[in-house]
């Protein structure tokens, strides 16, 4: 009875998210077309400046873009070619847009994915630690600490962990070297600032969210009962209370994917010249390389539209009260 | 217009309050329209989102304090023992003080001047290898910090006190405003869509997903490319898609309180009338639009400075993010430069994450303050 | 020769808090004999839940404590022995089952888990031995199709086949002693009766010993051997069940029994206890009950009452004896 329910639920899920991507696609395209200056100005002003010919280009362009098209049709292109995985050209790199991803697309992931790792591990521990032993020394600094780590500008932990390691110590590069394969350990190496700087914050609201989580689960009764039935402590704890805090930490930390994580990352990779998809994106703003922007800016809102959607499942999964409706 | 017939007119649209939005909000449209179509330059941009959210202030937040005058100093009672939230409201309160006053005291931010330029803050010195035109080499010249400028210069030399001053200006001025439009238009959104339930609800809650699933940095980096970077407009960008967490707070507390056994008592003593079941909904949720506006604030000076920092600031206008960024630059040699916006905006974060905890205590009737 | 299992020893626990130490349980004894039902009595705050937490060693320890006494378990002091050694009391020798089945049992574990959890922890038996033990005494407490709710989870069962699930779970490693705590409160009526008859029906098929902790008064008729009547964190009265309700001699006991509506007097108010029970932050000094009992003399505001004999069995804390 279990396992159909499931499948069920997530067919509807699925459906649902098919829904919510239709819903990114379409603002972003509309706010592409709202926009004062079309792709094909932007693309313009470049050839301007670098001295080209424009009406050729210009004709090109109308048709490449079917900006010379109703808006309707424009959008059914627009979906069509998404869907096809024709996601347009970067001028700026000379590179078919999804190229251009393939080829950068592991570098913000290796980034993400450590970060998250160490902030996971240990802001999860600290908070567990925290709230059994509230009210202890270790409670009041580990608190302490979250809370600056959640208020200290990421960008500029950045720049104050170049100038104190970099500038001034010397123990580390300025800038994000791609010549050194992704599985050394000198790659490990110069990605410890970068890691350091997304993990804080990260790690002080894994603290945080732990912490409190943790802290509601302990009041509750069938702490009591498990005591009762005369289980060590170290189980109360690992298992009974843990295996109900786990819910809302894992809605907490899936909602602060979007806000906290991919915006940090993006900010890293510019502060420490990772390569990866903000970096990429970023180049392509200043370059007005409209293609590149839209895709960087779906991938990101599909992504947390993916990872949303197995978050969810996982917390059905992980809480049975809500399977029996 | 007799008394009734206000009372009347009052029920029907949710309040005394409301009543009286609607010609301020028509005004203010018209004004609007007007500027844009019979090109008048009226008020700037800045001006209008201040008058709008201005005017949104007063009839729903300075109101109900000054009337709820007993519950307002019974909630301060219990944020005085916070003592690190009134640590932080003093330091808030000191900024106000310096981006107001400090203007008058300090030189224009924005005048370059490349004789001072390099000079550290008073108490360091640094070493620079400076070219001398008369003996045509270069030597190592040591520059130290001075009064005149006691926070030091950048490397066009402008005065790094008088650029955090501005800059603090910008991030209060855009952490008001953009908080005051993100969670009008969030308690907006989610109060109807709990209030009138069904369809509309379904369909507000579908939108506010999507808008939610944009990464919100991302969200912000993407419309300021494809619009410009203006402040006003980035105030405005800020607002409107920073909503959607509070408009999902606010609906499943309205929801809530819908539900909750006093709002029934009140019902069964005869009072069906909507507008005084709103009366009894409304100072619930205040409480928790106080905390969430308070604890948006720091999200927001930070996006805000976020964007300076990578470029895509108002370039006519110093905040503290784009200090930052010009620290960046030249982190060898005018370090300072990089250090301090950094300190001004993770002091101005901290202390706004602790007012808006104290308060979130204060409110709190199950914990003990 | 009757052999007593329990001993509390004028036990005192005692709550340090920011408002000032509450004396939760100022000084009670009793004993409690192999194969009898005790019911400890009181209203609600008299410090029944509180002795039965401190006889596991359960209370949370940020702000309570055991302060004195002695809690005697087959000679062995309760109270000074160590974290190890009650753990292994706890769930084997002495259970203890809860008044509010949905909060106390585990949500997200399945009931068969949660009862194969603690017979695994104190029997040596396999994994299919323990399911197969569960399932036996789920079937045991009542419950239909029970390898079908074994899989269940807590909020998918009624009420009352929530209770009778942790009686199961209290029972899995067969106890000396079953310590209940108000399990029939939070319970409908018709189902009270049913938990009630599942109580006699263990007492006797499995000769347990049972602290049955109530508000109360009905059921303490039908089940109990014993009354130890509370009030204020102390005991009032002790006696027999019959002999207690025949012959009340304490004002509080005999206040109690005559506030329990009676079905064959017409159109009598109800009767009440006038007042309301004393802070145990501040105690008054002398007997507890005095600012509420009819029957108060000068003595009762100023000493303690001593412990009176009335008859064999039956013991007095008041004044007027």
């Amino acid at each position: 009875m279990r396992k159909t329910w499931l499948r069920d639920y997530i067919i509807k899920r699925l459906f649902y998210a098919v829904i919510i991507a239709w819903g990114v696609l379409t603002i972003t395209f509309l706010l592409v077309r709202l926009g004062p200056s079309s792709p094909a100005d932007k693309y313009l002003t470049n050839l301007a400046a670098r001295g080209e010919e424009p009406t050729q280009a210009i004709e090109a362009i109308e048709a490449r873009y079917g900006l010379d098209k109703p808006i309707y049709e424009q959008y059914v292109d627009y979906m069509g070619n998404l869907v096809r995985g024709d996601w347009g050209w970067s001028f700026s790199t000379s590179m078919p847009v999804t190229g251009l991803i393939k080829a950068h697309w592991i570098y913000s992931f290796q980034l993400i994915l450590l970060s998250t790792i160490l902030a996971a591990l240990i802001g999860i521990f600290i908070g567990i630690y925290s709230a059994v032993r509230q009210y202890s020394k270790t409670d009041y600094i580990a608190t302490f600490f979250s809370f600056i780590g959640i208020s200290i500008p990421n960008f500029w932990l950045g720049v104050m962990l170049i100038l104190l390691f970099s500038v001034q110590l010397g123990l580390f590069k300025t800038y994000y070297d791609t010549s050194i394969p992704l599985l050394s350990l000198a790659n490990l190496k110069q990605l410890i600032l970068p890691v350091v700087t997304l993990g804080t914050g990260m790690m002080a609201g894994y603290t945080r969210y732990t912490r409190s989580a943790m802290l509601d689960n302990l009041r509750k009764d069938f702490v009591r009962t498990a005591r009762a039935k005369g289980l060590p402590e170290r189980t109360v704890i690992g298992k009974h209370v843990f295996r109900n805090a786990v819910l809302p930490l894992v809605t907490i930390i899936m909602f602060d994917l979007g806000s906290i994580v991919f915006g940090g990352a993006y900010l890293t990779e510019i502060i420490f010249g990772i390569p990866g998809l903000g970096r990429i994106s970023f180049n392509a703003i200043f370059a007005d390389d409209y293609a590149v922007v839209v895709a960087i800016t779906l991938i990101s809102a599909l992504l947390v539209l993916l990872i949303n959607l197995a978050t969810d499942i996982a917390y059905a999964y992980l809480d049975p009260r809500i399977r029996y409706d | 217009m007799t008394k009734k017939r206000i009372k009347r007119l009052a029920g029907r649209v949710g309040g005394i309050k409301n009543l009286i939005l609607i010609p301020l909000a028509a005004l203010w449209l018209l004004t609007l329209l007007l500027d844009i179509f019979v090109v008048e330059k009226i008020f700037t941009p800045l001006g209008y989102l201040y008058i709008a959210i201005g005017i949104l202030a007063l009839i729903y937040v300075v109101w109900p304090l000054y009337s709820g005058r007993r519950l307002v100093d019974y909630y301060w009672q219990r944020v005085k023992k916070n003592r690190l939230a009134v640590g932080g409201l003093a330091f808030i309160l000191f900024l106000i003080l310096l981006a107001l006053i400090g203007p008058f005291f300090t030189t224009d931010p924005t005048a370059a001047n490349f004789e001072e330029k390099n000079t550290p803050p008073v108490g360091f010195s640094i070493e620079e290898s400076v070219y001398h035109a008369e003996t045509g080499q270069f030597i190592t010249k040591a520059t130290s910090g001075t009064w005149e400028h006691p926070l030091g210069t950048d490397n066009k030399g402008r005065d790094l006190l008088a650029m955090l001053i501005s800059g603090a200006g910008v991030s209060l001025q855009v952490g008001l405003l953009a908080t005051g439009i993100a969670v009008a238009l969030g308690t907006l959104i989610g109060v109807i869509s709990a209030y009138l339930g069904g369809k509309v609800d379904n369909i507000l809650m579908r939108f506010t997903d999507v808008m939610m699933t944009f990464p919100f940095f991302l969200l912000l980096v993407f419309i300021i490319f494809i619009f410009g970077p203006s402040l006003a407009f980035i105030v405005l960008v800020i607002g409107l898609t920073g909503w959607t967490g509070t408009a999902r707070l606010i609906r499943s507390e309205t929801l809530s309180l819908r539900t909750r056994e006093f709002i029934l008592a009140a019902k069964a003593l005869g009072a069906s009338d909507g507008r005084i079941v709103l009366a009894h909904l409304i100072p619930n949720v205040v409480s928790l639009i106080v905390v969430i506006a308070t604890l948006s604030i720091p999200g927001v000076i930070l996006a805000e400075a976020a964007l300076s920092f990578i470029g895509l600031g108002d370039p006519s206008v110093t905040s503290w993010g784009m200090i930052l960024r010009a620290g960046q630059q030249s982190l060898d040699i005018t370090w300072w430069v990089a250090v301090v916006p950094g300190v001004m905006l993770f002091l101005t974060v901290l202390a706004f994450n602790f007012v808006g905890d104290g308060l979130r205590d204060a409110f709190d009737p199950r914990s003990s303050v | 020769m009757k052999e007593v299992i329990l001993s509390v020893k004028n036990l005192k626990t005692y709550f340090f808090t920011k408002r000032g130490v509450v004396r939760a349980v100022d000084g009670i004894s009793f004993d409690l004999v192999k194969g009898e039902c005790l019911c400890l009595v009181g209203e609600s705050g008299c410090g029944k839940t509180v002795t039965a937490l401190s006889i596991l060693g359960l209370i949370d320890s940020p702000p309570g404590r055991v302060v004195g006494g002695e809690i005697f378990y087959d000679s062995t002091d309760l109270t000074k022995s160590s974290a190890e050694k009650l753990r292994h009391i706890r769930g084997k020798e002495i259970a203890m089952i809860f008044q509010d089945a949905q909060s106390a049992l585990n949500p997200v574990f399945t009931i068969g888990d949660q009862i194969v959890e603690q017979i695994k922890l104190h029997l040596a038996v396999s994994q299919r031995g323990a399911k197969e033990r569960a399932i036996g005494l789920l079937k045991e407490v009542g419950i239909p199709s029970p390898e079908e709710v074994a899989g269940y989870y807590p909020h998918q069962l009624s009420g009352g086949m929530r209770q009778r699930a942790m009686i199961a779970m209290g029972l899995s490693c067969d106890p000396q002693l079953l310590i209940a705590d108000e399990p029939t409160t939070a319970v409908d009526v018709t189902i009270k009766a049913q938990i009630i008859d599942l109580f006699q029906k263990l007492k006797e098929s499995r000769r347990m010993s049972l602290l049955f902790i109530t508000h109360e008064l009905g059921i303490v008729s039908e089940i109990g051997d014993r009354i130890v009547v509370m009030y204020a964190g102390r005991v009032a009265e002790t006696a027999p069940a019959a002999e207690l309700l025949k012959n009340p001699k304490h004002p509080y006991t005999s206040g109690l029994i005559r506030c329990l509506p009676d079905i064959t007097q017409e159109g009598e108010r109800l009767e009440s206890i006038p007042g309301t029970v004393p802070s145990l932050v501040n105690p008054p000094r002398g007997c507890l009950f005095h600012p509420r009992c009819n029957r108060a003399m000068a003595i009762c505001r100023k000493e303690e009452p001593p412990p009176v004999s009335i008859s064999r069995g039956h013991t007095v804390f008041c004044h007027l004896y």
